[in-house]
C-alpha cells in the first residue's frame, strides 16, 4: 500500500489500540529512528541498539492498550519504554560480562572520567554536556545508565537528599538548555 | 501549595524523563488532576523534548522494519487466543448487582474452559492423525511411482537368483536404461545380524573375465524380508549381485558372501 497517511496523535492511539497493522507501520516509520537515537545513546554498540529498538517496537504493540494520554503524550511513553529497554540492557549480566570495569566506580574522580569516554556529542547528551560536571555526573549515571537515586548516593558517599536536590537542579537547567534550542 | 514554584522545582521534567520515584508519580499525577497549568506545562515540555529528540535520529538498517512487523503478527496470532479468555472473564467485572449473572457466567467459565480442553484435546489427535495419514500418503506415493517404473518399457527386470550360500534369496532390480534410476525389490531375504547390511553391486565386465564392482547401495530388510528401495543411479552394469557386508561397508564386495545375482539382458 502506498497511500501516504497522516494521523493526529489521537488517531494514531485509537487505532493501535485496536492493533491496527497499518498504522502500526506509520508508528514505525516516523518513530524508529527517534528512539533508536535515543537507545544508542545508553548502548553504543549499533547492533545492539537495534536489537533493543526491535524489542521496543513489539512491546509498544503488546502494551499500546496500557498508555493513558492523561499521563502524557504518545512518544513520551515511547521514548521511556526505550530508555528502560536500554538500560536493561547495558546493566543486564550477560552485556556486563562482555563489558568489565563498566559498573559503578567507586571514585568519583574515574567516575567523571567514564561519563567522558561514553559521551556522544547529540541529542539529550550534547545538553547535558553543557551541564556543570557535577550535574553532568548524575544525570549521566541516573537518566542513561539508569543507576537508582539510592545507588548513586551510597557510591557517591553523598547524602540521598543532595543527590534528589541536584538532580532537580540538572534537570531545570536541562530544561532551560532544551528551551533555548 | 503553590503550583509555580512546584513547575519550577524540576517536577516536570523529572516526570516525563522518567526520573520520579513511583511517590513523586503519584503527586504529580494528583496535581494535574488539580492545576491544568501543570499539564500545560508538562505538554510544553514534552513537545520541546519529542521536537529535540527527533533531530537527532538515526536511521536503522533497512530489514528491521520487516523483522518488527513479523513480530507483532505472530505476537496477534498469539494474542487472539488469549483475548477469548479475557473476553468472558469480562463478564465477572461487571458491576451489576444480579449476582447469578456473575454466577451463570463463572459456570460458562468452567464449561468453556471444558470444552477448550476437551477440543484441544481432540484437535492434538487429529493433528496426529493427520500427520500420519500423510505420511501413509508419501509412502503410498512412492509405492506409485514404483509401480509405474515397472510397467514402464525402458525399465529392465532383472531377476537376482539366490546362489548356493542363500538358495531361498530372491530380488529384483528395475533399471531404467533412459533415467539410470535402479530400484531394488528384495522379494525374499532373510534378516541379518543387527552388525550386518546387505549391498547392491552392479558389475561391469572387465579384462579376461573380471567383474568391477560399483557399489550401488546398503540396505536393510524388515522381519518378512521384504522391502522396496531406490539405490544409487547405474548407467552401466552387465550383472547386478547382492553380498552380505559389515554394516557401513566402505570396502569391495566380499564376493565370498554372494547371495543373489543376475546378469542384466542388455
Amino acid at each position: 500500500m502506498n497511500l501516504k497517511l497522516t494521523y493526529s496523535e489521537a488517531e494514531l492511539v485509537a487505532l493501535l489500540q485496536q492493533q491496527d497493522e497499518q498504522a502500526f507501520s506509520y508508528l514505525y516509520d516516523n518513530y524508529a529512528a527517534a528512539l533508536l537515537g535515543i537507545i544508542n545513546q545508553i548502548v553504543p554498540d549499533k547492533q545492539m541498539a537495534t536489537d533493543v529498538l526491535q524489542e521496543v517496537f513489539v512491546n509498544i504493540w503488546r502494551k499500546i492498550n496500557t498508555y493513558d494520554a492523561v499521563r502524557g503524550r504518545l512518544f513520551t511513553w515511547m521514548l521511556n519504554i526505550s530508555r528502560n529497554a536500554a538500560i536493561d540492557k547495558v546493566r543486564s549480566r550477560a552485556y556486563q560480562d562482555g563489558l568489565k570495569n563498566h559498573s559503578l566506580p567507586d571514585d568519583p574522580n574515574t567516575m567523571n572520567h567514564s561519563v567522558r569516554l561514553v559521551t556522544d556529542d547529540y541529542g539529550l547528551r550534547k545538553l547535558v554536556n553543557k551541564l556543570k560536571d557535577e550535574q553532568k555526573v548524575l544525570i549521566d549515571l541516573s537518566y542513561f545508565q539508569g543507576f537508582t537515586h539510592e545507588e548513586i548516593a551510597k557510591s557517591l558517599n553523598i547524602p540521598l537528599g543532595t543527590v534528589k536536590t541536584r538532580i532537580r537542579s540538572a534537570l531545570t537547567h536541562l530544561r532551560i538548555l532544551i528551551d533555548q534550542k | 501549595m503553590n503550583i509555580k514554584e512546584y513547575i519550577l522545582s524540576g517536577a516536570v521534567e523529572s516526570y516525563v524523563l522518567g526520573f520520579a520515584s513511583a511517590e513523586e508519580k503519584t503527586e504529580f499525577e494528583k496535581f494535574c488532576r488539580e492545576f491544568p497549568r501543570l499539564v500545560e506545562a508538562r505538554t510544553n515540555f514534552e513537545i520541546t523534548l519529542e521536537q529535540q529528540l527527533l533531530g537527532q535520529i538515526i536511521l536503522p538498517a533497512a530489514g528491521v522494519k520487516e523483522k518488527v512487523m513479523n513480530a507483532i503478527r505472530q505476537q496477534s496470532l498469539f494474542n487472539q487466543t488469549h483475548n477469548i479468555s479475557m473476553e468472558s472473564s469480562k463478564i465477572n467485572n461487571g458491576s451489576s448487582p444480579m449476582k447469578w449473572v456473575a454466577a451463570a457466567s463463572v459456570i460458562l467459565l468452567l464449561a468453556s474452559a471444558y470444552f477448550a480442553y476437551n477440543f484441544y484435546g481432540k484437535n492434538e489427535d487429529l493433528k496426529s492423525q493427520l500427520a500420519k495419514s500423510k505420511q501413509e500418503q508419501t509412502t503410498l506415493d512412492d509405492r506409485l511411482k514404483k509401480l509405474e517404473m515397472v510397467s514402464d518399457p525402458n525399465v529392465a527386470v532383472i531377476n537376482l537368483k539366490g546362489t548356493e550360500k542363500a538358495p531361498k534369496s530372491s530380488a529384483s532390480v528395475y533399471w531404467d536404461s533412459t533415467s539410470s534410476n535402479v530400484y531394488l525389490v528384495a522379494k525374499n531375504m532373510p534378516k541379518l545380524a543387527s552388525d550386518k547390511q546387505y549391498q547392491l553391486w552392479a558389475l561391469i565386465n572387465g579384462q579376461g573375465g573380471s567383474l568391477l564392482p560399483t557399489s550401488l547401495g546398503l540396505f536393510d530388510v524388515g522381519d518378512d524380508g521384504k522391502i522396496i528401495l531406490k539405490m544409487e543411479n547405474a548407467t552401466k552394469a552387465d550383472a547386478f549381485a547382492i553380498t552380505i557386508e559389515s554394516k557401513g561397508n566402505k570396502g569391495g564386495p566380499t564376493l565370498e558372501q554372494l547371495q543373489t545375482m543376475g546378469k542384466t539382458s542388455l
